[in-house]
């Protein structure tokens, strides 16, 4: 029980002070008055507050500890009226355990609500990864290609009479960096499908978006698209999770492509920039871009244009940039399309923990 | 061997250096380009060649790069390469004259042998293109007459007939008939009746 306590209280330090603290307080205030006070009451108040902690097994370990703090107040008080001291114990462990009980139950429940949410996050991201599959592919099979090549090209030079180290070793270098590349490939696929909890770190979102790029830079070049980009040389960094941002940048430039795919003149631009208080993202097309009438709808949920779509991915990407405490956005692109963006906070703690994963 | 070029257009750098070096290694002299307008600006030497083409460029794709390639008159065989070949795609490059249609990552020896193909047709296309002007050349030594004598030998008319036919006398249509062969170089009727053939003057 120590260990996992431990790692809580080096997630939310603040929150975890001030439990231990008001529960010192409590205690030492149960235990000097007289029995007839019952302080131990105010216990509730510090199992409410570990259930900010956002976890259910913490609220049981605090209720736990405040019911026997109760216990142990009510054995060392020395003045007062036993018998009305057993009395009030009795009711403030009441109280302790409805209160735990209940904070428990509203915490899993919200906790199975978050994991649903991310579940479908994480379905979207699969949808989107599905409709790149081709893109993906290609990606990889570019530096397999090339291993191919520079391995047998290494074993001819080898081979070859006289023998040409040189070159095989040009060639076995290649092999090296190709085969390096293709796992970053597969590494970032592997990120944006894998499960894993939503983090809170320092997000470049250059990086990000650069990286997202190289997943669709082949279906641009095979649908003709000309991808055009102006980012900052440099974005101070954002807080939040990499993975649910990266999804937001590969939604919008995934509906981007769709958009321009009647459109004579195709081309998609992502940029981004910064002033003092936020960053802004934004992916522009020359597609068909967005009736002002239904701007506001596009982001709710099960709204799709699509004849495939279901209509999940602008709303999970409103949820995942409100989560990081920005604003997303859609306004129409000169001389037509649609500009697709989202603004995020430069400095941390504007944004409470990601809701979604 | 090294006078057999094989020109790369692909727009990856990897993937260039790679096949730059295996075709090296396999003793081809290579020249590597990462897009069609680059390879169109090079001066080719005068050699059996080909063209290694990848299908999904940026800007012009390699399908109508090859389009463009057979409107200028432009013969060099071409293999092409692809990460996502489909069948249309491939039998349209087919048609069109392609040597073969290889799906990345390809076999060594499927391209090895794809580009000995390829050479191989161009050496004998060149080499008939050789055939072809030369023969021009000693047809434009003749006379119209002896033209005409040859045309109608070729045909298989006798010198009698000839010389009705042209209102010669017989005399006359042998000379011109020896002229024909000696400026021809052609040593038997049957030679000159091939370059007849050859030259399309047979069917006038």
């Amino acid at each position: 029980m120590r260990r996992w306590l431990a790692r809580y209280s080096v997630d939310m330090p603040l929150l975890w002070l001030g439990i231990v603290l008001s529960s010192a307080l409590i205690f030492v205030a149960d235990t000097l008055t007289n029995f007839e006070i019952a302080f131990a009451v105010l216990y509730v108040a510090v199992i409410l507050l570990s259930a900010r902690a956002g976890r259910p097994r913490a609220i049981i370990a605090v209720g736990i500890s405040c019911g026997l703090l109760t216990g142990l107040s009510y054995a060392l008080t020395r003045y007062g009226n036993p018998e009305s001291g057993l009395t009030n114990g009795a009711l403030s462990l009441l109280a302790i355990v409805t209160t735990t009980y209940l904070a428990y139950k509203s915490e899993t429940a919200e906790a199975s609500t978050r994991e649903t949410q991310a579940d479908l996050a994480r379905m979207a991201r699969i949808t989107s990864i599905g409709e790149l599959a081709t893109s993906i592919a290609h990606e990889v099979s570019q530096p397999l290609t090339a291993i191919v090549a520079n391995a047998n090209a290494a074993m001819r030079w080898l081979a070859a009479e006289p023998p040409s180290q040189d070159e095989a070793k040009q060639a076995l270098n290649r092999v090296v960096a190709d085969a390096a590349r293709a796992g970053e490939v597969i590494g970032r696929v592997r990120q944006l499908v894998a499960r894993v909890p939503p983090s809170k770190v320092e997000v470049d979102m250059i990086d990000v978006i650069e990286e997202t790029l190289a997943l669709t830079r082949g279906e641009m070049v095979r649908n003709g698209i000309v991808l055009r980009t102006d980012l900052a040389d440099h974005l101070p960094a954002v807080v939040g999770d990499r993975v649910q941002l990266q999804q937001v940048i590969l939604n919008f430039v995934v509906n981007a492509m769709e958009a321009t795919h009647k459109s004579e003149e195709k081309e998609v631009l992502v940029s981004a920039a910064a002033d003092e208080s936020k960053i802004t993202v934004s992916v522009r097309d020359t597609g068909i871009g967005v009736p002002s009438d239904v701007a506001d709808q596009v982001f709710e949920a099960f709204y799709t244009t699509k004849s495939t779509g279901i209509g999940m991915g602008l709303a999970i990407s409103r949820s995942i940039i409100e989560a990081h405490g920005g604003a997303i956005y859609v306004a129409p692109n000169y001389p037509h399309g649609a500009a697709f963006g989202f603004t995020l906070p430069i400095k941390s703690g504007a944004g409470d923990k990601p809701r979604v994963e | 061997m090294l006078n057999e070029t094989v020109y790369i257009v692909d727009d990856d750098p990897s993937v260039r250096e790679g096949l730059d070096s295996l075709l090296r290694s396999a003793g081809y002299a290579t020249h590597c380009f990462a897009s069609p307008r680059e390879f169109q600006l090079h001066r080719r030497a005068d050699m059996p060649s080909c063209l290694v083409l990848d299908v999904r460029m940026p800007g012009a794709s390699g399908l109508d790069f090859q389009v463009e390639l057979a409107n200028a008159d432009d013969a060099i065989p071409i293999i092409f390469l692809t990460g996502h070949g489909d069948v249309p795609m491939s039998v349209r490059a087919m048609r069109a004259g392609a040597v073969e249609f290889l799906l990345k990552p390809f076999r060594e020896q499927d391209l090895l042998d794809a580009i000995r193909l390829a050479i191989e047709r161009d050496r004998a296309r060149r080499q008939n293109e050789t055939v072809d002007s030369e023969l021009h050349q000693r047809l434009n030594t003749l006379t119209a007459r002896e033209r005409e004598v040859m045309a109608l030998v070729s045909t298989g008319l006798l010198n009698k007939q000839i010389a009705g036919e042209l209102g010669l006398s017989e005399v006359t249509v042998k000379v011109h008939r020896g002229q024909v062969m000696r400026k021809m170089q052609a040593a038997t009727l049957a030679d000159l009746i091939r370059m007849s053939d050859r030259l399309g003057l047979s069917a006038k």
